[in-house]
């Protein structure tokens, strides 16, 4: 096969999909453009700031964590780790059990997906319902998220109309207005009978304990409003120092993820309700789970744990926009995903090897980020391990041949000579498998090797 | 056999151990990651109703037209609670008026005050709290939300909202009603929160 999977994947998809996530992608894009235009007369400034934090609290994950822990459960908040995916899917459904929890309610979150704690939570008979109405449309189809901050980018409002119809939510209708309507009525008695919300976290403020929840639809906040015991699943690397970093942090994430100042709900949750209360859960648990992220600290792509979560670089990235969420086969798609799921898969990660290579370097994902990671070096340094490991490399030329005539000045001076014969040969009919998809829509230049060594030579000897 | 806390923290400290040098904290000023219009802003009531209106917050400084609103948006039962009584007698000319806050009556319930912990100019942000607002679901579940904001709590920026964070077990910043654009990018308002959100600056 002599194209890269991701590759395949673009030119396999339906275009219907391939223009929605497109032009949904450059519109995300375009909001993030002008607001940041319009209120940061350096807005890079703040995003290498934003990038120090982030560098800093993760070198110092040791420290913060185990203040974040003592935070926490000086509020009153149980403390728990899962060093595995397996082991964070029953952590949670072990304190579900032992409270007799049979219904949750869902607040969209990435690490969730990541440990695939759904269908977890389905083979032990707890009902688990995904609030976020893109969520919940995932999760009735199936399907899996295709995008961080717009997990159903790839659909259309037809489509859900008929996932609803299926669901028993409504006879056929397709106007958004009512989708979301029948989606309003639907969780409200999900809410209001469900015995605990599990939420992720943005941030986690190590000095105050304090966990930062962003939503636009308010559904963490229901999850945090009707039942009584709330769990949140927080990746290790989410800690910050203070909440004082939460200036540059809050102000960076909305205005990158959605062109928004601030998302509607900032929430930030600093322990279990008081008992008094009528509403509120009584009973908080924080899961901090690793599932890999320790061993991304060690490695040389540490930088990847900056993340935010944003989505901005799967917006900018014109590798994304043609080839959509799904052409990456993991939980997180785009630029931070060619770097994140190949380190997440551990020990698998040669099977996700070819992701890194699913990118033209072009480095927009870096100027749109954020927390100012550097994808297109991780990229390159992920390449490199993907070959050291001998991973398997569909649709990228072998270049040893290259290698070779490069490092041999007299072979290097021949070629490009010789290689005049070039011009005579038609392209297309060279049986270089590698070559073909190239050249179905490009043509080379006219061969002029040599010539600047010539002139060099001529210039010297005048 | 070690427990999955010694684990990650060994494994953590592990991957720290072989760095030469760690990045130090940033030191910034509290005004760093202020928009620049920020400074040429009027006092802070005016720029909290203008970023309000902004993000789709509606603003009233007076019972009246707050109470002609909720009329004209044809409410059928508003839950005030119960030291708000000149407001709950202008509301009872129209509808019917509950200081009580039950979950039989979530759905039936299509307005509701309740008290704020203050609000930020920068953002236009409303801020509640467990401490004062009585019930999490009397702020959410109904469609139609109105916070009562004192002047005198309204933050200028948001570095100074977060400088002055209560010791509150839930504080939620309420920027705008709630709000989705997962299908096909068009936005609607009241997803599971107020579809209209309001504030009455007293």
């Amino acid at each position: 096969m002599a194209e890269q999977k991701v590759e395949l994947f673009a030119r396999r998809l339906d275009r219907g999909v391939q223009q929605a996530v497109h032009s949904n992608s450059a519109a995300g894009t375009e909001k993030r453009y002008s607001i940041l235009g319009k209120d940061y007369s350096a807005p890079d400034d703040l995003r290498r700031l934003a990038g120090q934090i982030r560098q800093h609290s993760i070198e110092h994950l040791d420290t913060y964590l185990e203040q974040a822990e003592q935070s926490l459960k000086r509020q009153g908040a149980h403390v728990h780790y899962a060093v595995t995916a397996d082991d964070a899917c029953r952590a949670v459904s072990d304190i579900l059990q032992k409270a007799g929890a049979k219904k949750v309610v869902k607040s969209k979150s990435m690490i969730s997906e990541e440990i695939h704690l759904n269908d977890h939570l389905g083979s032990m008979d707890i009902e688990s319902v995904e609030t976020d109405l893109g969520e919940y449309i995932i999760q009735i189809d199936g399907d899996h998220p295709s995008h961080i901050v717009k997990p159903i980018i790839h659909k259309n409002r037809r489509d859900i109309a008929k996932s609803f119809e299926r669901e028993g939510l409504g006879d056929y209708n397709d106007d958004p207005e009512t989708i979301t309507r029948r989606a309003r009525v639907f969780m409200r008695d999900k809410y209001l009978q469900a015995d605990a919300g599990i939420t992720g976290a943005n941030f986690v403020s190590a000095e105050s304990g304090r966990l930062v929840l962003v939503t636009n639809e308010g559904n963490s906040r229901f999850c945090l409003a009707a039942p009584k015991i709330h769990i949140a699943l927080v990746g290790i690397e989410k800690v910050i120092p203070s909440d004082a970093e939460l200036t540059v942090l809050l102000n960076l994430l909305g205005r990158s993820a959605t062109g928004q100042q601030l998302t509607v709900y900032t929430e930030f949750i600093n322990g279990p309700a008081r008992t008094d209360r009528p509403s509120g859960p009584q009973e908080m648990h924080v899961i901090f789970v690793d599932n890999q992220r320790s061993q991304i600290l060690a490695s040389d792509c540490r930088e990847i744990l900056r993340c935010i979560r944003c989505g901005a670089c799967l917006n900018v990235c014109p590798v994304y926009r043609q080839a959509s969420g799904h052409a990456y086969r993991s939980v997180y798609p785009g630029p931070v995903g060619a770097v994140l799921s190949p380190l997440l898969a551990g020990k698998n990660f040669k099977e996700l090897a070819d992701l890194p290579k699913a990118s033209s370097l072009c480095g927009a994902c870096n100027e749109v980020c954020p927390v100012d990671i550097p994808i297109p070096d991780l990229l390159l340094k992920l390449r490199n391990r993907g070959h050291e490991e001998h991973a398997p490399s569909p649709g990228t030329p072998p270049m040893g041949a290259f290698a070779k005539l490069a490092s041999s000045p007299m072979l290097w001076r021949f070629t490009m000579k010789s290689n005049k014969v070039m011009n005579l040969v038609p392209l297309e009919k060279l049986p270089l498998p590698y070559l073909q998809p190239w050249l179905k829509t490009r043509t080379l230049p006219e061969w002029r090797g040599g010539e600047f060594r010539s002139w060099m030579k001529d210039r010297r000897k005048k | 056999m070690s427990t999955a806390r010694e684990q990650i923290f060994s494994s953590v400290r592990a991957a720290l151990a072989p760095l030469p040098e760690r990045t130090a904290r940033p030191i910034f000023s509290k005004d760093v990651a202020e928009p620049h219009w920020l400074a040429t802003e009027a006092d802070s009531v005016t720029l909290f109703q203008k970023r309000a209106e902004a993000t789709g917050t509606k603003c009233f400084t007076d019972l009246e037209s707050c109470a002609a609103w909720l009329r004209s948006q044809g409410v059928r039962t508003v839950y005030i609670p119960a030291p708000l009584t000149r407001l709950a007698a202008l509301c009872a000319e129209f509808c019917e008026v509950t200081s009580e806050y039950t979950r039989t009556r979530v759905n039936e319930i299509d307005a509701a005050f309740t008290p704020s912990a203050g609000a930020i100019a920068e953002s236009g942000s409303i801020i509640l709290s467990d401490e004062s607002t009585p019930d999490r679901l009397a702020a959410l579940a109904p469609w139609h939300h109105i916070a009562l904001v004192s002047r005198a709590e309204i933050h200028r920026t948001i570095a100074d909202a977060l400088a002055a964070m209560p010791n509150d077990p839930n504080l939620i910043w309420v920027t705008g009603p709630s709000k989705t654009a997962d299908v096909e990018g068009i936005l609607i308002q009241g997803v599971h929160g107020p579809g209209a959100q309001a504030c009455l600056i007293l």
